[in-house]
Protein backbone atom coordinates (compact mmCIF):
# COMPACT_ATOMS: atom_id res chain seq x y z
CA UNK A 1 0.00 0.00 0.00
CA UNK A 2 1.26 3.46 -0.86
CA UNK A 3 0.36 6.18 1.62
CA UNK A 4 1.00 9.80 0.67
CA UNK A 5 0.87 12.62 3.21
CA UNK A 6 0.67 16.25 2.14
CA UNK A 7 2.51 18.74 4.33
CA UNK A 8 2.47 22.49 4.20
CA UNK A 9 5.37 24.61 5.38
CA UNK A 10 4.16 27.50 7.56
CA UNK A 11 5.62 30.20 9.83
CA UNK A 12 6.18 28.83 13.33
CA UNK A 13 2.73 28.90 14.99
CA UNK A 14 4.28 29.41 18.43
CA UNK A 15 5.78 32.72 17.38
CA UNK A 16 3.70 35.84 17.94
CA UNK A 17 2.53 37.00 14.49
CA UNK A 18 2.91 40.63 13.63
CA UNK A 19 1.99 42.59 10.52
CA UNK A 20 4.37 45.31 9.43
CA UNK A 21 2.32 48.48 9.20
CA UNK A 22 4.40 49.82 6.32
CA UNK A 23 4.61 46.78 4.02
CA UNK A 24 1.31 45.21 5.23
CA UNK A 25 3.10 41.87 5.19
CA UNK A 26 3.76 39.33 7.86
CA UNK A 27 7.00 40.02 9.67
CA UNK A 28 9.03 36.89 8.95
CA UNK A 29 12.28 38.04 10.48
CA UNK A 30 13.17 35.67 13.27
CA UNK A 31 10.18 33.44 12.52
CA UNK A 32 11.20 29.94 11.54
CA UNK A 33 9.37 27.90 8.86
CA UNK A 34 8.09 24.59 10.18
CA UNK A 35 5.82 21.71 9.18
CA UNK A 36 2.19 22.77 9.61
CA UNK A 37 1.36 21.23 13.02
CA UNK A 38 -1.91 19.73 11.73
CA UNK A 39 0.06 17.90 9.05
CA UNK A 40 2.28 16.29 11.68
CA UNK A 41 -0.86 14.55 12.95
CA UNK A 42 -1.56 13.38 9.40
CA UNK A 43 1.98 12.00 9.18
CA UNK A 44 1.59 10.29 12.56
CA UNK A 45 -1.57 8.59 11.27
CA UNK A 46 0.29 7.43 8.16
CA UNK A 47 3.19 6.03 10.18
CA UNK A 48 0.82 4.17 12.52
CA UNK A 49 -1.04 2.64 9.56
CA UNK A 50 2.26 1.64 7.99
CA UNK A 51 3.41 -0.03 11.21
CA UNK A 52 0.17 -2.00 11.45
CA UNK A 53 0.13 -2.98 7.79
CA UNK A 54 3.81 -3.91 7.57
CA UNK A 55 4.94 -5.58 4.36
CA UNK A 56 5.62 -3.27 1.46
CA UNK A 57 3.61 -0.29 2.76
CA UNK A 58 5.40 3.00 2.19
CA UNK A 59 4.85 6.58 3.30
CA UNK A 60 5.68 9.41 0.89
CA UNK A 61 5.55 13.04 1.95
CA UNK A 62 4.39 15.62 -0.59
CA UNK A 63 4.75 19.37 -0.34
CA UNK A 64 4.26 22.42 -2.53
CA UNK A 65 6.81 25.00 -1.43
CA UNK A 66 9.76 27.06 -2.65
CA UNK A 67 12.88 24.98 -3.27
CA UNK A 68 14.68 26.97 -0.58
CA UNK A 69 12.53 25.29 2.07
CA UNK A 70 13.48 21.79 0.95
CA UNK A 71 15.47 20.98 4.08
CA UNK A 72 12.43 21.64 6.32
CA UNK A 73 10.96 18.47 4.79
CA UNK A 74 13.77 16.43 6.38
CA UNK A 75 11.87 16.59 9.64
CA UNK A 76 9.06 14.54 8.10
CA UNK A 77 11.61 12.06 6.80
CA UNK A 78 13.25 11.95 10.24
CA UNK A 79 9.88 11.13 11.81
CA UNK A 80 9.74 8.06 9.59
CA UNK A 81 8.47 8.86 6.08
CA UNK A 82 10.30 6.87 3.40
CA UNK A 83 10.74 9.60 0.81
CA UNK A 84 9.44 12.99 -0.26
CA UNK A 85 8.29 14.87 -3.34
CA UNK A 86 8.60 18.65 -3.52
CA UNK A 87 6.59 20.63 -6.06
CA UNK A 88 8.36 23.97 -6.53
CA UNK A 89 7.77 26.56 -9.17
CA UNK A 90 7.85 30.34 -9.25
CA UNK A 91 4.66 30.05 -11.33
CA UNK A 92 2.79 28.72 -8.31
CA UNK A 93 3.32 31.82 -6.21
CA UNK A 94 0.12 33.52 -5.18
CA UNK A 95 -2.04 30.44 -5.86
CA UNK A 96 -5.31 30.52 -3.95
CA UNK A 97 -7.23 27.49 -2.64
CA UNK A 98 -8.69 26.68 -6.04
CA UNK A 99 -5.36 26.97 -7.88
CA UNK A 100 -3.45 25.07 -5.19
CA UNK A 101 -5.97 22.23 -5.11
CA UNK A 102 -5.88 22.06 -8.89
CA UNK A 103 -2.07 22.00 -9.11
CA UNK A 104 -1.50 19.66 -6.15
CA UNK A 105 -4.12 17.17 -7.34
CA UNK A 106 -2.40 16.91 -10.72
CA UNK A 107 0.93 16.33 -9.01
CA UNK A 108 -0.59 13.67 -6.76
CA UNK A 109 -2.02 11.87 -9.77
CA UNK A 110 1.57 11.52 -11.01
CA UNK A 111 2.85 10.44 -7.60
CA UNK A 112 0.00 7.91 -7.19
CA UNK A 113 -1.46 6.67 -3.90
CA UNK A 114 -3.80 4.19 -2.27
CA UNK A 115 -4.43 6.45 0.69
CA UNK A 116 -3.84 10.20 0.76
CA UNK A 117 -3.73 11.77 4.23
CA UNK A 118 -4.07 15.54 4.60
CA UNK A 119 -3.95 17.66 7.75
CA UNK A 120 -7.33 19.06 8.74
CA UNK A 121 -6.25 22.71 8.59
CA UNK A 122 -3.25 24.82 7.87
CA UNK A 123 -1.98 27.04 10.60
CA UNK A 124 -1.63 30.10 8.38
CA UNK A 125 -4.42 30.25 5.82
CA UNK A 126 -6.92 28.08 7.71
CA UNK A 127 -9.58 27.63 5.08
CA UNK A 128 -9.85 23.89 5.66
CA UNK A 129 -11.08 23.64 2.07
CA UNK A 130 -8.07 22.06 0.36
CA UNK A 131 -8.80 18.42 1.27
CA UNK A 132 -12.24 18.71 -0.33
CA UNK A 133 -10.79 20.30 -3.44
CA UNK A 134 -8.16 17.56 -3.75
CA UNK A 135 -10.71 14.77 -3.34
CA UNK A 136 -12.90 16.21 -6.10
CA UNK A 137 -10.06 16.63 -8.58
CA UNK A 138 -8.68 13.19 -7.73
CA UNK A 139 -12.19 11.73 -7.97
CA UNK A 140 -11.58 9.91 -4.72
CA UNK A 141 -13.87 9.61 -1.70
CA UNK A 142 -13.18 12.00 1.17
CA UNK A 143 -13.33 11.07 4.85
CA UNK A 144 -12.43 13.84 7.28
CA UNK A 145 -11.54 14.44 10.94
CA UNK A 146 -10.45 10.86 11.65
CA UNK A 147 -9.50 10.08 15.23
CA UNK A 148 -9.02 6.34 14.61
CA UNK A 149 -8.30 4.55 11.35
CA UNK A 150 -7.62 1.03 10.19
CA UNK A 151 -7.47 -0.88 6.95
CA UNK A 152 -9.84 -3.86 6.96
CA UNK A 153 -10.23 -6.12 3.90
CA UNK A 154 -8.80 -3.45 1.62
CA UNK A 155 -11.15 -0.76 2.92
CA UNK A 156 -10.53 2.18 5.20
CA UNK A 157 -12.59 2.18 8.40
CA UNK A 158 -12.48 5.32 10.48
CA UNK A 159 -14.03 6.86 13.53
CA UNK A 160 -14.49 10.55 12.75
CA UNK A 161 -15.44 13.63 14.72
CA UNK A 162 -18.52 15.51 13.60
CA UNK A 163 -19.97 18.85 14.64
CA UNK A 164 -22.27 17.11 17.11
CA UNK A 165 -20.50 13.86 18.06
CA UNK A 166 -18.82 11.11 16.07
CA UNK A 167 -19.43 8.63 13.25
CA UNK A 168 -18.04 5.30 12.06
CA UNK A 169 -17.62 5.26 8.30
CA UNK A 170 -16.10 2.90 5.73
CA UNK A 171 -14.55 4.05 2.48
CA UNK A 172 -13.12 2.16 -0.48
CA UNK A 173 -9.48 2.77 -1.50
CA UNK A 174 -7.99 4.84 -2.99
CA UNK A 175 -9.34 7.60 -0.82
CA UNK A 176 -8.50 10.90 0.85
CA UNK A 177 -8.51 11.17 4.65
CA UNK A 178 -7.94 14.06 7.02
CA UNK A 179 -6.98 13.67 10.66
CA UNK A 180 -8.34 15.27 13.84
CA UNK A 181 -5.95 16.33 16.58
CA UNK A 182 -7.37 13.56 18.75
CA UNK A 183 -5.70 10.98 16.47
CA UNK A 184 -2.65 11.10 18.74
CA UNK A 185 0.36 13.30 19.37
CA UNK A 186 2.89 13.21 16.55
CA UNK A 187 6.05 11.31 17.43
CA UNK A 188 9.43 12.93 17.90
CA UNK A 189 12.15 12.17 15.43
CA UNK A 190 14.72 9.82 16.98
CA UNK A 191 18.44 10.43 16.55
CA UNK A 192 18.56 7.41 14.26
CA UNK A 193 15.66 8.88 12.30
CA UNK A 194 17.42 12.21 11.93
CA UNK A 195 20.61 10.54 10.71
CA UNK A 196 18.68 8.28 8.33
CA UNK A 197 16.70 11.21 6.89
CA UNK A 198 19.85 12.69 5.40
CA UNK A 199 20.07 9.78 2.96
CA UNK A 200 16.41 9.75 1.93
CA UNK A 201 15.28 11.08 -1.45
CA UNK A 202 13.44 14.35 -1.97
CA UNK A 203 12.29 14.25 -5.59
CA UNK A 204 11.65 17.53 -7.40
CA UNK A 205 8.60 18.38 -9.51
CA UNK A 206 7.68 21.56 -11.33
CA UNK A 207 4.57 22.88 -13.06
CA UNK A 208 5.78 21.68 -16.47
CA UNK A 209 5.59 18.10 -15.17
CA UNK A 210 1.90 18.38 -14.39
CA UNK A 211 0.20 18.83 -17.78
CA UNK A 212 -2.18 21.52 -16.54
CA UNK A 213 -4.81 23.00 -18.80
CA UNK A 214 -5.50 26.04 -16.64
CA UNK A 215 -3.17 28.73 -15.33
CA UNK A 216 -2.12 28.61 -11.68
CA UNK A 217 -0.40 31.14 -9.44
CA UNK A 218 -2.02 34.52 -8.88
CA UNK A 219 -3.02 34.84 -12.56
CA UNK A 220 -4.95 31.58 -12.45
CA UNK A 221 -6.55 32.20 -9.08
CA UNK A 222 -10.20 32.94 -8.48
CA UNK A 223 -9.68 35.18 -5.49
CA UNK A 224 -7.45 38.14 -4.81
CA UNK A 225 -6.18 39.33 -1.47
CA UNK A 226 -6.88 43.06 -1.32
CA UNK A 227 -5.59 43.86 2.13
CA UNK A 228 -3.83 42.21 5.01
CA UNK A 229 -3.74 44.34 8.13
CA UNK A 230 -3.37 44.04 11.87
CA UNK A 231 -6.70 43.97 13.74
CA UNK A 232 -7.91 47.17 15.40
CA UNK A 233 -5.89 47.68 18.54
CA UNK A 234 -7.75 46.61 21.62
CA UNK A 235 -6.85 49.24 24.17
CA UNK A 236 -5.49 47.95 27.41
CA UNK A 237 -8.49 47.71 29.68
CA UNK A 238 -9.23 48.67 33.22
CA UNK A 239 -7.60 46.73 36.05
CA UNK A 240 -9.49 46.54 39.34
CA UNK A 241 -8.22 45.00 42.56
CA UNK A 242 -11.09 43.20 44.28
CA UNK A 243 -11.01 43.38 48.07
CA UNK A 244 -13.52 40.54 48.35
CA UNK A 245 -15.89 38.44 46.25
CA UNK A 246 -18.83 40.82 46.48
CA UNK A 247 -16.90 43.91 45.38
CA UNK A 248 -15.20 42.04 42.53
CA UNK A 249 -18.57 40.73 41.36
CA UNK A 250 -20.12 44.19 41.60
CA UNK A 251 -17.32 45.70 39.49
CA UNK A 252 -17.86 43.12 36.74
CA UNK A 253 -21.65 43.38 36.90
CA UNK A 254 -21.60 47.20 36.59
CA UNK A 255 -19.18 46.97 33.69
CA UNK A 256 -21.41 44.45 31.87
CA UNK A 257 -24.46 46.58 32.54
CA UNK A 258 -22.77 49.64 31.09
CA UNK A 259 -22.03 47.64 27.93
CA UNK A 260 -25.58 46.26 27.89
CA UNK A 261 -24.30 42.70 28.22
CA UNK A 262 -26.64 41.81 31.09
CA UNK B 1 -22.47 35.95 -9.37
CA UNK B 2 -25.95 37.34 -8.94
CA UNK B 3 -27.88 34.94 -6.80
CA UNK B 4 -27.13 33.54 -3.38
CA UNK B 5 -27.51 29.92 -2.29
CA UNK B 6 -27.36 28.91 1.38
CA UNK B 7 -26.40 25.34 2.25
CA UNK B 8 -28.41 24.36 5.32
CA UNK B 9 -26.46 21.92 7.46
CA UNK B 10 -28.71 19.90 9.77
CA UNK B 11 -29.35 16.54 11.33
CA UNK B 12 -32.92 15.31 11.41
CA UNK B 13 -34.15 18.88 11.02
CA UNK B 14 -31.97 20.29 13.82
CA UNK B 15 -29.78 23.09 12.50
CA UNK B 16 -27.25 25.39 14.16
CA UNK B 17 -28.11 29.06 14.66
CA UNK B 18 -25.67 30.08 11.92
CA UNK B 19 -28.18 28.81 9.33
CA UNK B 20 -30.56 31.65 10.23
CA UNK B 21 -27.69 34.12 10.28
CA UNK B 22 -26.80 33.03 6.73
CA UNK B 23 -30.42 33.20 5.57
CA UNK B 24 -30.61 36.80 6.78
CA UNK B 25 -27.29 37.73 5.20
CA UNK B 26 -28.22 35.98 1.93
CA UNK B 27 -31.12 38.41 1.46
CA UNK B 28 -28.85 41.43 1.90
CA UNK B 29 -26.25 40.06 -0.50
CA UNK B 30 -28.86 39.07 -3.09
CA UNK B 31 -30.41 42.55 -2.97
CA UNK B 32 -27.03 44.16 -3.47
CA UNK B 33 -26.14 41.80 -6.32
CA UNK B 34 -29.56 42.14 -7.91
CA UNK B 35 -30.46 38.46 -7.65
CA UNK B 36 -32.44 36.07 -5.51
CA UNK B 37 -31.76 34.34 -2.20
CA UNK B 38 -32.17 30.57 -2.08
CA UNK B 39 -31.53 27.78 0.40
CA UNK B 40 -31.00 24.05 0.00
CA UNK B 41 -32.16 21.62 2.71
CA UNK B 42 -31.69 17.89 2.08
CA UNK B 43 -31.85 14.75 4.22
CA UNK B 44 -34.31 13.42 6.77
CA UNK B 45 -36.29 16.17 8.51
CA UNK B 46 -35.78 18.72 5.73
CA UNK B 47 -39.44 19.50 5.04
CA UNK B 48 -40.03 20.29 8.68
CA UNK B 49 -36.92 22.50 8.88
CA UNK B 50 -37.92 24.32 5.68
CA UNK B 51 -41.12 25.42 7.43
CA UNK B 52 -39.15 27.23 10.16
CA UNK B 53 -36.76 28.67 7.56
CA UNK B 54 -39.72 30.32 5.84
CA UNK B 55 -39.74 32.93 8.58
CA UNK B 56 -36.46 34.29 7.12
CA UNK B 57 -36.27 36.55 4.07
CA UNK B 58 -35.48 33.97 1.37
CA UNK B 59 -37.07 33.69 -2.08
CA UNK B 60 -37.01 29.92 -2.43
CA UNK B 61 -36.11 26.88 -0.36
CA UNK B 62 -35.20 23.66 -2.20
CA UNK B 63 -36.07 20.56 -0.24
CA UNK B 64 -35.63 16.79 -0.45
CA UNK B 65 -36.06 14.40 2.49
CA UNK B 66 -33.77 11.89 0.72
CA UNK B 67 -32.54 9.26 3.24
CA UNK B 68 -29.33 8.69 1.23
CA UNK B 69 -28.06 12.05 2.51
CA UNK B 70 -27.73 10.59 5.99
CA UNK B 71 -26.71 7.12 4.86
CA UNK B 72 -23.66 8.20 2.87
CA UNK B 73 -21.03 10.69 3.92
CA UNK B 74 -21.40 14.03 2.16
CA UNK B 75 -21.35 12.79 -1.47
CA UNK B 76 -25.12 13.15 -1.98
CA UNK B 77 -25.06 16.66 -0.47
CA UNK B 78 -22.42 17.81 -2.95
CA UNK B 79 -24.45 16.46 -5.85
CA UNK B 80 -27.58 18.26 -4.65
CA UNK B 81 -25.66 21.49 -4.18
CA UNK B 82 -24.13 21.26 -7.62
CA UNK B 83 -27.57 20.61 -9.13
CA UNK B 84 -29.14 23.50 -7.21
CA UNK B 85 -26.31 25.90 -8.10
CA UNK B 86 -26.54 24.99 -11.79
CA UNK B 87 -30.34 25.36 -11.75
CA UNK B 88 -30.14 28.79 -10.13
CA UNK B 89 -27.30 29.99 -12.34
CA UNK B 90 -24.27 32.08 -11.39
CA UNK B 91 -24.32 32.38 -7.63
CA UNK B 92 -22.54 32.89 -4.39
CA UNK B 93 -22.81 29.81 -2.16
CA UNK B 94 -22.82 30.39 1.60
CA UNK B 95 -21.75 27.53 3.86
CA UNK B 96 -21.28 27.55 7.66
CA UNK B 97 -17.66 27.44 8.77
CA UNK B 98 -18.16 24.20 10.72
CA UNK B 99 -16.40 20.84 10.34
CA UNK B 100 -19.03 19.69 7.83
CA UNK B 101 -19.16 23.10 6.16
CA UNK B 102 -15.42 23.10 5.46
CA UNK B 103 -15.69 19.72 3.70
CA UNK B 104 -18.69 20.87 1.68
CA UNK B 105 -17.04 24.15 0.70
CA UNK B 106 -13.77 22.52 -0.36
CA UNK B 107 -15.50 20.11 -2.65
CA UNK B 108 -17.70 22.81 -4.18
CA UNK B 109 -14.59 24.82 -5.03
CA UNK B 110 -13.56 22.06 -7.41
CA UNK B 111 -17.06 21.04 -8.49
CA UNK B 112 -18.11 24.58 -9.45
CA UNK B 113 -14.66 25.85 -10.44
CA UNK B 114 -15.12 28.54 -7.83
CA UNK B 115 -13.00 30.77 -5.67
CA UNK B 116 -13.39 30.50 -1.92
CA UNK B 117 -13.16 32.90 1.01
CA UNK B 118 -13.18 31.12 4.35
CA UNK B 119 -14.40 32.18 7.79
CA UNK B 120 -16.00 35.47 6.75
CA UNK B 121 -17.18 37.87 9.45
CA UNK B 122 -18.31 40.67 7.12
CA UNK B 123 -18.90 41.54 3.46
CA UNK B 124 -18.16 44.60 1.38
CA UNK B 125 -19.92 44.84 -1.93
CA UNK B 126 -18.75 47.49 -4.31
CA UNK B 127 -19.81 47.75 -7.94
CA UNK B 128 -20.96 44.14 -8.10
CA UNK B 129 -17.72 42.85 -6.59
CA UNK B 130 -17.92 40.52 -3.62
CA UNK B 131 -15.29 41.15 -0.96
CA UNK B 132 -15.20 39.05 2.21
CA UNK B 133 -13.60 40.21 5.45
CA UNK B 134 -11.84 37.45 7.35
CA UNK B 135 -9.63 37.22 10.42
CA UNK B 136 -6.58 35.04 9.67
CA UNK B 137 -3.72 33.55 11.64
CA UNK B 138 -5.68 33.36 14.84
CA UNK B 139 -6.82 36.96 14.57
CA UNK B 140 -3.31 38.40 14.05
CA UNK B 141 -4.45 39.75 10.68
CA UNK B 142 -7.69 40.95 9.15
CA UNK B 143 -7.84 40.26 5.43
CA UNK B 144 -10.10 41.56 2.69
CA UNK B 145 -10.37 39.12 -0.16
CA UNK B 146 -12.20 39.54 -3.44
CA UNK B 147 -13.96 36.76 -5.32
CA UNK B 148 -12.84 37.42 -8.89
CA UNK B 149 -15.23 37.28 -11.82
CA UNK B 150 -16.57 33.83 -12.38
CA UNK B 151 -19.90 32.09 -12.36
CA UNK B 152 -19.62 30.79 -8.83
CA UNK B 153 -18.04 31.71 -5.53
CA UNK B 154 -18.05 29.98 -2.17
CA UNK B 155 -17.85 31.73 1.21
CA UNK B 156 -17.82 29.99 4.59
CA UNK B 157 -19.44 31.99 7.35
CA UNK B 158 -18.20 32.25 10.93
CA UNK B 159 -21.01 31.50 13.40
CA UNK B 160 -22.10 34.45 15.52
CA UNK B 161 -20.67 37.07 13.16
CA UNK B 162 -23.94 38.05 11.43
CA UNK B 163 -27.34 38.86 12.89
CA UNK B 164 -30.31 36.53 12.37
CA UNK B 165 -33.44 38.54 11.60
CA UNK B 166 -36.74 36.94 10.59
CA UNK B 167 -38.76 38.78 7.95
CA UNK B 168 -39.86 38.67 4.33
CA UNK B 169 -42.99 37.39 2.69
CA UNK B 170 -42.24 33.71 3.21
CA UNK B 171 -40.15 31.70 0.79
CA UNK B 172 -41.58 29.26 -1.72
CA UNK B 173 -40.73 25.71 -0.63
CA UNK B 174 -39.90 23.66 -3.72
CA UNK B 175 -38.96 20.00 -4.12
CA UNK B 176 -35.59 19.40 -5.74
CA UNK B 177 -35.09 16.22 -7.72
CA UNK B 178 -32.47 13.70 -6.69
CA UNK B 179 -29.51 13.93 -9.10
CA UNK B 180 -29.71 10.84 -11.30
CA UNK B 181 -27.27 8.04 -11.92
CA UNK B 182 -25.04 8.43 -8.89
CA UNK B 183 -23.57 5.76 -6.65
CA UNK B 184 -21.97 6.58 -3.34
CA UNK B 185 -18.95 4.96 -1.74
CA UNK B 186 -18.60 6.16 1.83
CA UNK B 187 -21.10 4.46 4.09
CA UNK B 188 -22.02 5.92 7.50
CA UNK B 189 -22.29 2.88 9.78
CA UNK B 190 -22.82 4.61 13.08
CA UNK B 191 -23.77 8.20 13.90
CA UNK B 192 -23.56 9.25 17.54
CA UNK B 193 -24.66 12.55 19.08
CA UNK B 194 -22.70 13.75 22.09
CA UNK B 195 -23.56 16.50 24.55
CA UNK B 196 -26.86 17.16 22.80
CA UNK B 197 -29.02 19.81 24.42
CA UNK B 198 -25.95 21.84 25.36
CA UNK B 199 -25.18 25.03 23.53
CA UNK B 200 -22.32 24.57 21.07
CA UNK B 201 -19.27 26.54 22.13
CA UNK B 202 -18.78 28.24 18.75
CA UNK B 203 -22.39 29.38 18.69
CA UNK B 204 -22.71 30.65 22.24
CA UNK B 205 -23.20 34.42 22.62
CA UNK B 206 -21.38 34.24 25.96
CA UNK B 207 -18.44 31.99 26.89
CA UNK B 208 -17.22 31.49 30.44
CA UNK B 209 -13.84 29.74 30.24
CA UNK B 210 -11.63 28.29 32.95
CA UNK B 211 -7.94 27.52 33.13
CA UNK B 212 -5.18 26.19 35.31
CA UNK B 213 -6.18 28.62 38.08
CA UNK B 214 -9.28 26.54 38.80
CA UNK B 215 -7.12 23.74 40.15
CA UNK B 216 -9.29 20.79 39.15
CA UNK B 217 -12.37 19.54 37.29
CA UNK B 218 -15.06 20.36 39.90
CA UNK B 219 -15.07 24.18 39.57
CA UNK B 220 -16.07 23.85 35.90
CA UNK B 221 -19.37 22.37 37.06
CA UNK B 222 -19.87 24.15 40.37
CA UNK B 223 -18.42 27.58 39.59
CA UNK B 224 -18.47 28.24 35.82
CA UNK B 225 -21.56 26.36 34.69
CA UNK B 226 -24.01 28.33 36.90
CA UNK B 227 -22.56 31.63 35.65
CA UNK B 228 -22.65 30.48 32.03
CA UNK B 229 -26.27 29.34 32.42
CA UNK B 230 -27.27 32.62 34.04
CA UNK B 231 -25.71 34.52 31.11
CA UNK B 232 -27.21 32.16 28.54
CA UNK B 233 -23.77 30.96 27.46
CA UNK B 234 -21.46 27.97 27.39
CA UNK B 235 -18.42 26.78 29.34
CA UNK B 236 -15.01 26.62 27.68
CA UNK B 237 -11.46 25.87 28.83
CA UNK B 238 -7.81 26.59 28.18
CA UNK B 239 -5.44 23.95 26.87
CA UNK B 240 -3.91 23.53 30.33
CA UNK B 241 -7.31 22.48 31.70
CA UNK B 242 -7.98 20.10 28.81
CA UNK B 243 -4.45 18.60 28.97
CA UNK B 244 -4.91 18.01 32.71
CA UNK B 245 -8.04 16.00 31.89
CA UNK B 246 -10.35 18.34 33.82
CA UNK B 247 -12.62 18.84 30.80
CA UNK B 248 -13.00 17.06 27.43
CA UNK B 249 -10.96 18.43 24.51
CA UNK B 250 -14.22 19.50 22.87
CA UNK B 251 -14.25 22.45 25.31
CA UNK B 252 -10.73 23.60 24.54
CA UNK B 253 -10.39 27.09 23.08
CA UNK B 254 -7.22 28.13 21.31
CA UNK B 255 -4.84 27.27 18.54
CA UNK B 256 -5.28 23.51 18.76
CA UNK B 257 -8.88 23.82 19.93
CA UNK B 258 -11.86 25.90 18.95
CA UNK B 259 -12.05 29.49 17.82
CA UNK B 260 -14.84 31.47 19.43
CA UNK B 261 -15.99 35.05 19.06
CA UNK B 262 -18.89 35.58 21.47
CA UNK B 263 -20.10 39.04 22.41
CA UNK B 264 -18.85 38.38 25.95
CA UNK B 265 -15.89 36.23 26.99
CA UNK B 266 -15.15 35.73 30.67
CA UNK B 267 -11.75 34.14 31.37
CA UNK B 268 -11.45 32.66 34.85
CA UNK B 269 -7.99 31.66 36.05
CA UNK B 270 -6.55 31.73 32.50
CA UNK B 271 -3.11 33.27 32.06
CA UNK B 272 -3.71 34.08 28.39
CA UNK B 273 -0.82 32.39 26.57
CA UNK B 274 -0.62 33.03 22.81
CA UNK B 275 -2.06 29.56 22.17
CA UNK B 276 -5.25 30.56 24.02
CA UNK B 277 -5.35 34.14 22.79
CA UNK B 278 -5.63 33.18 19.12
CA UNK B 279 -8.82 31.24 19.85
CA UNK B 280 -10.73 34.05 21.53
CA UNK B 281 -9.23 37.46 20.92
CA UNK B 282 -11.90 38.50 18.42
CA UNK B 283 -14.56 38.25 21.15
CA UNK B 284 -16.66 41.40 21.66
CA UNK B 285 -15.89 42.13 25.29
CA UNK B 286 -13.26 40.27 27.29
CA UNK B 287 -13.36 40.14 31.09
CA UNK B 288 -10.64 38.36 33.06
CA UNK B 289 -10.79 37.22 36.66
CA UNK B 290 -7.28 36.41 37.78
CA UNK B 291 -5.08 36.31 40.86
CA UNK B 292 -2.30 38.01 38.97
CA UNK B 293 -2.93 41.41 37.40
CA UNK B 294 0.33 41.08 35.43
CA UNK B 295 -0.57 37.88 33.54
CA UNK B 296 -0.60 38.13 29.73
CA UNK B 297 -4.40 38.10 29.56
CA UNK B 298 -4.44 41.60 31.07
CA UNK B 299 -2.87 42.85 27.81
CA UNK B 300 -5.97 42.12 25.75
CA UNK B 301 -8.85 42.22 28.25
CA UNK B 302 -11.33 45.07 28.54
CA UNK B 303 -11.65 44.52 32.27
CA UNK B 304 -9.34 42.62 34.60
CA UNK B 305 -10.52 41.93 38.12
CA UNK B 306 -7.66 40.84 40.34
CA UNK B 307 -8.97 38.63 43.10
CA UNK B 308 -10.18 35.21 44.17
CA UNK B 309 -12.34 33.65 41.46
CA UNK B 310 -13.86 31.23 43.96
CA UNK B 311 -15.29 34.21 45.87
CA UNK B 312 -16.13 36.47 42.92
CA UNK B 313 -17.84 34.08 40.49
CA UNK B 314 -20.67 32.89 42.81
CA UNK B 315 -21.46 36.49 43.75
CA UNK B 316 -21.49 37.51 40.10
CA UNK B 317 -23.80 34.59 39.29
CA UNK B 318 -26.22 35.82 41.97
CA UNK B 319 -26.18 39.37 40.58
CA UNK B 320 -26.87 38.15 37.03
CA UNK B 321 -29.66 35.85 38.21
CA UNK B 322 -31.24 38.66 40.24
CA UNK B 323 -31.09 41.02 37.25
CA UNK B 324 -32.85 38.46 35.09
CA UNK B 325 -35.78 37.80 37.41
Amino acid sequence: MKIVVTVKLVPDPNAEKRIDNGTKRLVRTGVETVLNPYDEYALEAALQLKEKAGGDTTVTVFSMAPESLKETLRKALAMGADDAVLLSDAGLEGSDVWASSYAISHALKKVGFDLLIVGGLSDDGSTGATPGGLAEYLQAPLVTNARKAEIVDGKLKIERETDTGYQDVTAPLPCVMTTALTFGEPRYASLKGIMGAKKKTIAAMSVSDLGLSHAVGQSGSKTQLLSFAPPPVRGKGQVIEAADGASGAKAIFDFLKERKLV
Amino acid sequence: MKNVLVYVQHKGGQTPKVTFEMATQARKLADQLGGKAHALVVGAGSSQLAESLKAYPLDAIYVNDDADVDKYLLDPVIDYLEAAAKAIGPSLVLVANTLTGKDVAGRLVARLNAGICADAVDFKLEGGKVVAVMPKMGGAAITNCELLDGDYGVVTIRPNAFAAQPGGAGAAVQAIEKPAGKSYGVLVEKDVEEGSGELALEEAPVVVAGGRGLGGPEPFDTLLKPLASALGGAVGASRAAADAGWVPYSLQIGQTGKTVSPSLYIAVGISGAIQHKVGMRSSGTIVAINKDGQSPIAEFSDLVVVGDAFAIVPELTKLVQAAKS
